[in-house]
């Protein structure tokens, strides 16, 4: 429950920063910060962890049965209070998710500073366990999307489909899912969530898939066609196919992020197509995934970071193009001291059903 | 997470219950004399814009304006190729992309020449938001409306809860023996197929309070707290197969369901009510919504 590793680092970040207090703040979208070093899924809709310079941990929730969980420290159940509390001590505080916190929640504190992008870069090199947890929550992906691909049927419900996927991953340990899914052909611009649309014979359908697991995400994307594909279809993928090889291909410690966007949009640009990888078009080439589903750096051509070793991220060229609508394809890397390890094992294809 | 089917059907909710939310916001606005008013909206703290427009984000965050004698206008930070997906279940037309909503509202602001705006709970923005919102040169006022559930929304709030209600309780006997994960699965398939949005599904065996499903085997006195989100509106039923509630107890603990969150400790019109017995040492967990009114507190 307590990640004594993690405490470490933030302890040490606290003295190189001069901190006498580091409060780490989640609400119920947003828990990582707080399971960064508690590892509790909380119900919320608010939690905080506390540190001080001694490595004293404790937590204050905003909900009791939360409060009753939290058995690695000591823990109130009264948020205000609690804040209250922290807030009387002398020194300085520095809050980590400071950015979304209700801002009566911020107002005790006098002068606190941003601990948001700190403790998000100690957070992207995952320690031993982390990686375990991370490689399960990508296996449990994998099978999600077999049975993805084993459920649909021309006819089904777009959120019949999902209902199904959703049952498949929480019957198999999943804590929470984010997905999102859309079908038809090249009138399709995006994924959303699911609607009521009936599934037809020629439909390319795309999912994202991000099962969390013990609090980690992993994520695959995949697209299927209902039927045999079209030649379109086809050319489409593989220029999808030749992005994500090149990103796999390109990824080890010490390159740029935005040379692993760049490296992606040149293989549309090859074909093309290179007014699809703008904003218009597609959001991001990738992310970072752990503790939440989305995580900085974003995988884009105007990101300057350097990659490091230990992080987890996806690369996904997902984007529109004409040739057959949206089209969804990508794994979960992990960057390994010389290139990077795909987390996921479902084979690297067009599926067709 | 929201990823059940999020929908509009205009026979169950229909525009005319939002054009009376807007047109009461809008008489508070000329109350105070101001021109529009912000709502925030994320993907968990969803309500109030959901109340006036149907939105419910998936993703992302935005911000809600409503103006006075104009239409609702939403500020978003998702993509402009999902927005025909928003216009066909909610209310809005007027979509604006807005990567970064303060600047948005101030230039909108701007445009306008508002020179003062509400906002509905200003301390309860996000900090950042909060910050750039109140530093910029437009006068933030702070507005609080009673946000009472009126009939439209009591009906949904009625099929939320009878939908968790009936569902959970069909259910409850073959829970037993189970995997918690198993259950937690089954009750995901049965009621995002009955079109619910999101749910949350807490468990235990009576040595706990209900937590998320852990990978235990449920025995016979096993409870389970079930949140659900039918179209916008969360409810929340605790069960377990040993017995049922003979009414609420006063020691009961509540939360609030119709304030900005999906439920939060708390006390409201709209409230979920949990407590527990101790028998033969198992804790065994009861709960459900209730309306409060003038009368007292009826279940919903």
């Amino acid at each position: 429950m307590l990640n004594q590793d993690r405490l470490s680092q933030l302890k040490d970040l606290m003295a190189e920063r001069g901190w006498d207090l580091l409060l780490l703040y989640g609400h119920s979208w947003r828990k990582d910060f707080f399971r960064c070093l508690i590892n509790v899924n909380f119900s919320g809709p608010h939690a905080l962890a506390a540190v001080d310079r001694s490595g004293e941990v404790r937590a204050v929730m905003s909900d009791a049965w939360d409060a009753e969980v939290v058995a690695a420290c000591p823990a109130s159940a009264n948020f205000p209070h609690g804040l209250g509390e922290l807030a009387s001590r002398r020194g300085s505080v520095a809050i980590a998710g400071v950015e979304m916190m209700e801002t009566r929640f911020v107002r005790p504190f006098s002068n606190p500073v941003s601990a948001t992008l700190a403790v998000e870069e100690i957070r992207r090199v995952k320690t031993p366990r982390e990686m375990e947890l991370m490689r399960k929550a990508a296996r449990l992906a994998d099978r999600g999307y077999q049975q993805f691909a084993k459920t649909i049927a021309a006819g089904m419900k777009e959120y019949e489909l999902v209902a199904e996927v959703e049952a498949f991953l929480k019957s198999n340990g999943a804590e929470d899912n984010f997905m999102l899914i859309a079908s038809g052909g090249t009138e399709v611009t995006g994924m959303k969530p699911p609607t009521e649309r009936r599934f037809q014979w020629g439909d390319s359908v795309t999912t994202e898939l991000t099962p969390q697991v013990d609090g980690y995400w992993a994520q695959i994307c995949r697209t299927l066609v209902l039927g045999e594909p079209s030649a379109q279809q086809r050319e489409s993928f593989a220029i999808f196919s030749e992005a994500q090889k090149a990103a796999e291909d390109f990824l080890r410690p010490g390159v740029n992020i935005s040379d692993l966007a760049r490296v992606q949009n040149d293989v549309f640009r090859k074909y093309g197509y290179g007014e699809y990888t703008g904003p218009k078009y597609t959001r991001v080439r990738g992310h970072g995934l752990g503790l939440h589903c989305d995580e900085n750096p974003y995988v884009l051509e105007d990101v300057n970071y350097t990659v490091k070793e230990g992080m987890t991220l996806i690369a996904h060229p997902n984007t529109y193009l004409p040739l057959s609508g949206y089209m969804a394809f990508g794994d979960s890397l992990v960057v390994t001291a010389n290139g990077c390890a795909s987390l996921n094992q479902t084979e690297r294809k067009l599926f067709e059903k | 997470m929201k990823r059940g089917w999020i929908t509009w059907d205009q026979e169950e909710l229909p525009r005319a219950a939002f054009d009376a939310r807007l047109a009461a916001v809008g008489d508070h606005l000329a109350e105070r004399d101001l021109p529009a008013l912000v709502v925030y909206t994320d993907i968990w703290k969803s309500n109030h814009a959901r109340h006036f427009s149907n939105f419910m984000p998936y993703w992302n965050r935005a911000l809600l304006l409503i103006a006075r004698q104009a239409k609702p206008v939403l500020l978003c930070g998702l993509s402009p190729r999902v927005y025909p997906w928003i216009r066909s279940v909610t209310i809005l037309e007027e979509i604006l992309p807005s990567p970064d909503l303060a600047k948005r509202l101030v230039e909108l602001c701007s445009e306008k020449g508002w020179k003062r705006i509400g906002v509905l709970d200003l301390a309860g923005l996000p900090y950042d938001l909060n910050q750039a919102i109140s530093s910029a040169p437009v006068e933030a006022v702070d507005l609080s409306l009673p946000l009472v559930p009126d009939e439209w929304e009591l009906g949904m709030y009625r099929h939320a809860a009878k939908m968790a209600r009936e569902g959970l309780m069909e259910e409850l006997a073959g829970g037993v023996g189970l995997v918690d994960h198993e259950f937690t699965g089954l009750l995901e398939r049965k009621f995002r197929r009955a079109g619910a949005e999101d749910l949350v599904v807490l468990l235990t065996n009576g040595k706990t309070v209900p937590l998320p499903a852990r990978g235990e085997i449920l025995g016979e006195r096993f409870s389970v707290a079930l949140a659900l989100e039918y179209r916008g509106h969360w409810v929340k039923v605790v069960q377990n197969p040993v017995g049922h509630a003979s009414g609420l107890p006063s020691g009961a603990s509540t939360e609030v369901l119709s304030g900005p969150y999906p439920y939060e400790s708390g006390n409201g019109a709209l409230v979920s009510a949990r407590w527990e017995t101790l028998r033969d040492g198992v804790r065994l967990f009861f709960g459900d919504t209730y309306w409060r009114t003038a009368a007292g507190i009826e279940l919903v």
